[in-house]
């Protein structure tokens, strides 16, 4: 998964790093960039999911505030990673293997023509399905896409 | 809440959109059939361009004299009737469920601009529920049947926007939501929703009598 340290009320940190990524030089840029994330890790537990490949455009619903450990806590998944980091090869899932290391949209969004739908729909189905066999966690649009 | 979500988005939407689909196709069905009995003229009479002709002037915002007659309801039924369609069909979170399901997509409408028009549907139905009680030739004509539509159109949008505004106890409004648009997808063939699908006819058949018979406008 791709996330980024962020709370909701905050997102306007997205738009100024994509400001300072066209007029600063990078070394600097991901100096400071370690310095905001270091500041908000510390203050909260709340990831972004924005994929980063995802716009935030105005049709779309707030992003979501995933709080990854609480919920592995709650969810009992701590030594299961792959229960969402999966790994697919040829269509097959691959048991032992996990993908915490690479986005989602490396998968997700690799078609000739990637849209966004496609990788919203991910984790719709991803985050859903498991709630929904679970009998546990939110499932309908504004219990994840919080307003700000 | 989780059986309820799964049955709701399952198979009660499942019957509503079979419903829906082979609800309008009989009813077409059984609609030719009583007008072949009933009135053959009607078929001797159709004219495709003074139909066209008399859909056109109705299709028009102050295109009959009755609408100038009476502005304020022509401003609020166009409004009324081009938010009704656009919204459920363009919003956002509704195209997204089409992608989930059937992995089609399409043009979604900006969030702003969906909830002016979900305000629109509202308040229209707050002016027509003011106009059958309070006009005098409107209550004559008015029956139960009339307030429960109104109710069942307005359900899905004020649902809708309470969800989409997360006001309080919204997870559960999100499912009467849910369940509101599948009642009115059941209602459309067997009420008087069904004008969606007959209005092309009706105007249609009128606009030939009075233009190929009565050489008279209609509109």
């Amino acid at each position: 998964m791709n996330y980024s340290s962020a709370k909701p009320k905050k997102l306007f940190l997205n738009c100024i790093i994509s400001a300072m990524k066209s007029i600063v030089p990078k070394g600097i840029f991901l100096t400071s960039l370690f310095l905001i994330i270091s500041g908000t890790a510390f203050s909260n537990d709340c990831y972004t999911i924005n994929g980063e490949s995802l716009e935030d455009n105005t049709n779309t619903r707030p992003f979501v505030c995933f709080p990854h450990d609480e919920h592995n806590e709650n969810a009992g998944l701590d030594d299961n990673c792959a229960r969402c980091h999966h790994v697919y090869t040829d269509g097959q899932l691959m048991p032992d293997e996990s993908s915490e290391d690479s986005s989602c949209s490396e998968c997700h969004m690799s078609q000739e023509k990637p849209n966004d739908l496609d990788l919203i729909v991910r984790y719709h189905k991803l985050c859903r399905s498991c709630h929904l066999e679970e009998k546990k966690g939110p499932i309908t649009c504004g219990e994840c896409h919080k307003k700000p | 809440m989780y059986s309820h979500y799964e049955f709701v988005t399952g198979p009660f939407a499942w019957m509503a959109f079979l419903i829906f689909i082979f609800g309008s196709i009989y009813r077409f069905y059984s609609l030719y059939k009583l007008a072949r009995k009933k009135d053959g003229a009607v078929f001797e009479y159709m004219d495709l361009k003074f139909a066209l002709r008399s859909i056109g002037h109705w299709l028009t915002p102050f295109g009959s004299r009755s609408m100038k007659l009476n502005p304020s309801m022509t401003v609020v039924t166009f409004l009324f009737h081009i938010s009704l369609f656009l919204v459920p069909i363009f919003v956002f979170g509704h195209v997204v469920l089409w992608k989930e399901n059937f992995d089609i997509s399409w043009f979604t409408l900006p969030n702003i601009v969906a909830d002016i028009m979900t305000l629109i549907v509202i308040c229209s139905c707050a002016f027509f529920l003011w106009r059958r009680i309070k006009l005098p030739e409107v209550r004559y004509l008015t029956t139960v049947g009339d307030y429960v539509i109104l109710l069942i159109v307005a359900a899905p949008f004020i649902t809708g926007f309470w969800a989409y505004h997360q006001f309080p106890g919204f997870a559960a409004i999100t499912i009467i939501h849910i369940i509101s648009g599948e009642i009115m997808l059941i209602a459309i063939p067997f009420t008087k929703l069904f004008h969606m699908f007959t209005f092309p006819f009706t105007r249609g058949y009128i606009g030939s009598e009075f233009g190929g018979i009565r050489m008279a406008k209609d509109w």
